[in-house]
């Protein structure tokens, strides 16, 4: 069964890039532009993996998506990766506190890249489970 | 007239306002930036990996040049960014006694992967004591060992070596990073560490540079109360040295 990713992005052109090129690479892909997109799509899925942007529009942005996934028994182990282009260390450090398991800034990295690194996460966790 | 104190203390902390809101534009202009270069770098990736159907031999030539040009534009921002927060913590000095030796073997390190490209050995030669204690800013120096590292490697030809130093001289430890790389012209030489300058030769590589990170790696150095300088020769290659005080 292919593993599912829900990337939290605001800009559309990226995350239909994403999205298009994660499908490719076998995922089932979940889009999200805000928080508010986010929390009514967890209300019926429970992605393997997320992918959140910092910068998002409305009062909730990356970090505090971050924190309720790690407030929520059914997501509290479930990996996240911070993509992100504000690389300031305040930025990271927060990600880091809060429990993401990656912080990749996104002119860095390509998306077959990121694919590669969404496996290594999934077959890391797949292995110690 | 001579300024009074007060008058002096409230330019000082005007200049700091204007220092903090031009460093805001700085990171907010980069974060624009790397928006539409990600997007570019995505997109032209995909191209070329036939994601969006076959291309002619000539079409992805066309496309690698063109996603080549965007990680060229990417990296420059990532410097400027880099230099933008180093000038901006550089009054703030956080303190702390630490291993040079140990920090030099974490740097190296960290270059493994972009030496190993262009089939360069990172040689460091380790002075006899196990240790190299200093106190002072741990991220500023290891800011200024990466910046000579990171010259000395991008400046280097292919299949040569770049040797590291490490040594206690007095009351100061003494850092020296050797290359065998193009060199400074004579005539140049004196405006190496001036901000955003970049030897002609060093333009004429296809290598990405801002010419702030030498500006910056001075700073430091100084703040530090210690000393930078270097030899170099045109094509043959070009030796820094680092001084800084223990204590």
């Amino acid at each position: 069964m292919a593993k599912k990713i829900l990337i939290v992005e605001d800009d559309v052109f990226l995350q239909g890039l994403a999205a298009t090129k994660l499908q490719k690479e076998g995922f089932d892909v979940l889009v999200a532009g805000d928080s508010d997109d986010a929390t009514k799509i967890l209300e019926s899925n429970v992605p393997d993996l997320f992918i959140l942007d910092i910068i998002l529009p409305g009062a909730t942005d990356g970090l505090g998506i971050l924190k309720k996934i790690r407030e929520n028994m059914k997501t509290i182990n479930t990996p996240v990766i911070m993509f992100s282009n504000m690389s300031d260390e305040v930025n990271i450090k927060r990600a880091k506190e809060l429990g993401a398991n990656e912080f990749m800034i996104k002119s860095n990295f390509t998306l077959d890249e990121l694919a590669e690194k969404i496996k290594d996460i999934l077959n890391m966790k797949a292995g110690t489970a | 007239m001579a300024q009074t104190i007060e008058e002096l203390i409230q330019e000082n902390t005007e200049l700091k306002k204007q220092n903090s809101i031009k460093s805001d534009l700085i990171s907010v202009t980069a974060h624009q930036l790397r928006t539409s270069l990600s997007a570019m770098k995505w997109i032209l990736k995909m191209f070329i990996d036939g994601d969006f159907g076959d291309m002619t031999t000539e079409q992805k030539n066309f496309m690698q040049k063109a996603l080549d040009s965007d990680n060229r534009m990417i990296s420059f921002v990532n410097e400027m960014l880099s230099m933008n927060h180093s000038e901006d913590s550089l009054d703030e000095m956080k303190l702390s006694t630490f291993d040079v030796i140990k920090l030099i073997d974490e740097v190296i390190f960290d270059f493994t992967g972009e030496s190993y490209k262009k089939g360069i050995q990172l040689v460091f030669l380790k002075p006899e004591q196990p240790t190299l204690e200093i106190t002072a800013d741990y991220e500023k120096i290891r800011v200024v060992i990466q910046n000579l590292v990171e010259n000395a490697i991008k400046y280097s030809n292919k299949e040569t070596r770049i040797v590291i130093n490490a040594s206690k001289k007095d009351s100061a430890i003494e850092i020296s990073v050797h290359d065998n790389g193009i060199g400074i012209t004579t005539e140049e030489q004196q405006n190496i560490f001036g901000k955003f300058f970049r030897a002609t030769n060093a333009k004429q590589q296809d290598v990405v540079g801002s010419g702030l990170g030498l500006y910056t790696t001075k700073r430091i150095v100084e703040k530090h109360k210690g000393k930078i300088w270097f030899d170099s020769k045109i094509n043959e290659g070009t030796t820094f040295f680092v001084q800084i005080p223990t204590e």
